[in-house]
């Protein structure tokens, strides 16, 4: 568990307390296919802030992502970025404008070029110099495999690449979904560092997981999600940490 | 132009507040739409209704409301026909009125040209 521990000192980001939300959900509800499955989902997270949302498999995680993306429709509730409802709006125009989404699966081009797959992130405006000092001197390693195909590299340097992408378009809110996932613990520690280190910068994080106890050492605030409802809110303290498997598995302590 | 102290989240602050977001009403044509459909056909089905209720009957009384019935079918008929012909339509005015506007212009830019062209080449006859 020594990994685990060097994981829960990653340097916390420095959020301005009672800072403006940079994204918030006010009570969303949206569904698939007719299926409802957030049921008035509320949750905030200002800039230079770590929000972790956390819960089993199939609470609503990646959908709540999604919705504070602009990418997923709501039934109802709403969506306010930089304090303006921004509910309906074109998902692209909220990327241009700093929403950032890395998905599940890192959504890379595995078979471009590293390089290329940077410069896909030109269409924000950047050049392709911006864009390459952005991930380069963040990730050296990447100018390294710049020009080796994206599906060669290893999960954690694919992951590199997707937080790289990302970092290009200077985002200021920052969607992360199942960062961990299918990575090395000391892997996992690392990207935990680069990602404190975006949000030390001023970008607003939401960061989904749904094994939990990595990222608590990076959070400033986590929520619990349940079959489409926040369970449980606040600091990522003992209180939780004892309480999540309840919580996971659905019955009282 | 934008200061050099604006920070990352007072610039993303900036840019939502200028976005321009679509209006949720925009697609309630559709909606209009469907309704209108979904009245001609009601007004169809009062319209049969009446009948068959006026002619198992042989009670004026109950011939009256047949005809109550029918009537209200042919107004809402025509309602639903009105939302239809009114929410159909908008869209291909629309294409319509772009297409006369483009057309005129067009048709604008070759007057001008062909005036340009006869000034250049002198063909205009002197006065005696």
């Amino acid at each position: 568990m020594s990994e685990t521990k060097a994981l829960r000192s990653v340097p916390r980001a420095a959020a301005s307390p009672g800072a403006s939300p940079l994204l918030e959900l006010r009570d969303v509800r949206a569904a698939h296919e007719g299926i409802t499955v957030l049921h008035g989902v509320s949750l905030s997270v200002a800039a230079g802030q770590v929000v972790a949302l956390l819960g089993p498999n199939g609470a609503g995680k990646t959908t709540t992502l999604r919705v504070a993306a602009g990418a997923h429709p709501l039934e109802s509730g709403r969506l306010l970025l930089g304090g303006r409802d921004v509910t309906g709006a074109n998902p692209r125009d909220l990327a241009r404008a700093g929403v950032c989404l890395i998905p599940e699966g890192r959504g890379i081009f595995p078979n471009l070029s590293v390089r290329d797959n940077l410069l896909m992130m030109m269409f924000t405006g950047r050049t392709r110099k911006q864009v390459e000092e952005v991930a380069f001197a963040r990730f050296p390693d990447l100018a390294r495999f710049a020009s080796r195909a994206a599906g060669t590299l290893s999960g954690g340097e694919q992951q590199m690449l997707a937080l790289a992408r990302g970092l290009a378009t200077d985002p200021a809110v920052l969607l992360l979904d199942e960062l961990s996932m299918g990575l090395a613990p000391l892997v996992v520690g690392r990207l935990y560092e680069q990602v404190a280190e975006i949000a030390r910068g001023g970008v607003a994080v939401l960061i989904v997981e749904q094994f939990a106890t990595a990222v608590l050492g990076l959070a400033d605030h986590a929520s619990v999600l349940v079959r489409g409802r926040i369970a449980w809110q606040g600091r990522p303290d003992g209180e939780l940490r004892t309480e999540l498997s309840a919580l996971y598995l659905g019955s009282s302590t | 132009m934008t200061s050099s102290t604006e920070t990352r989240a007072d610039r993303f602050v900036r840019e939502i507040a200028e976005l321009r977001i679509p209006d949720p009403a925009a697609g309630r044509p559709r909606l209009w739409l469907r309704l209108g459909v979904a009245l001609m056909v009601l007004g169809i089905v009062l319209g049969v209704t009446a009948y068959l209720v006026s002619h198992r009957t042989t009670s004026p009384l109950v011939q009256g409301d047949a005809t109550t019935i029918g009537l209200g079918g042919v107004t809402v008929s025509v309602c639903g026909a009105a939302l239809f012909v009114r929410y159909s339509l908008t869209a291909f005015l629309r294409f319509w009125m772009a297409r006369q506007s483009y057309d005129l212009t067009l048709l604008g830019d070759r007057l001008l040209d062909s005036g340009a062209a006869r000034d250049l080449a002198g063909t205009d006859q002197p006065n005696r």
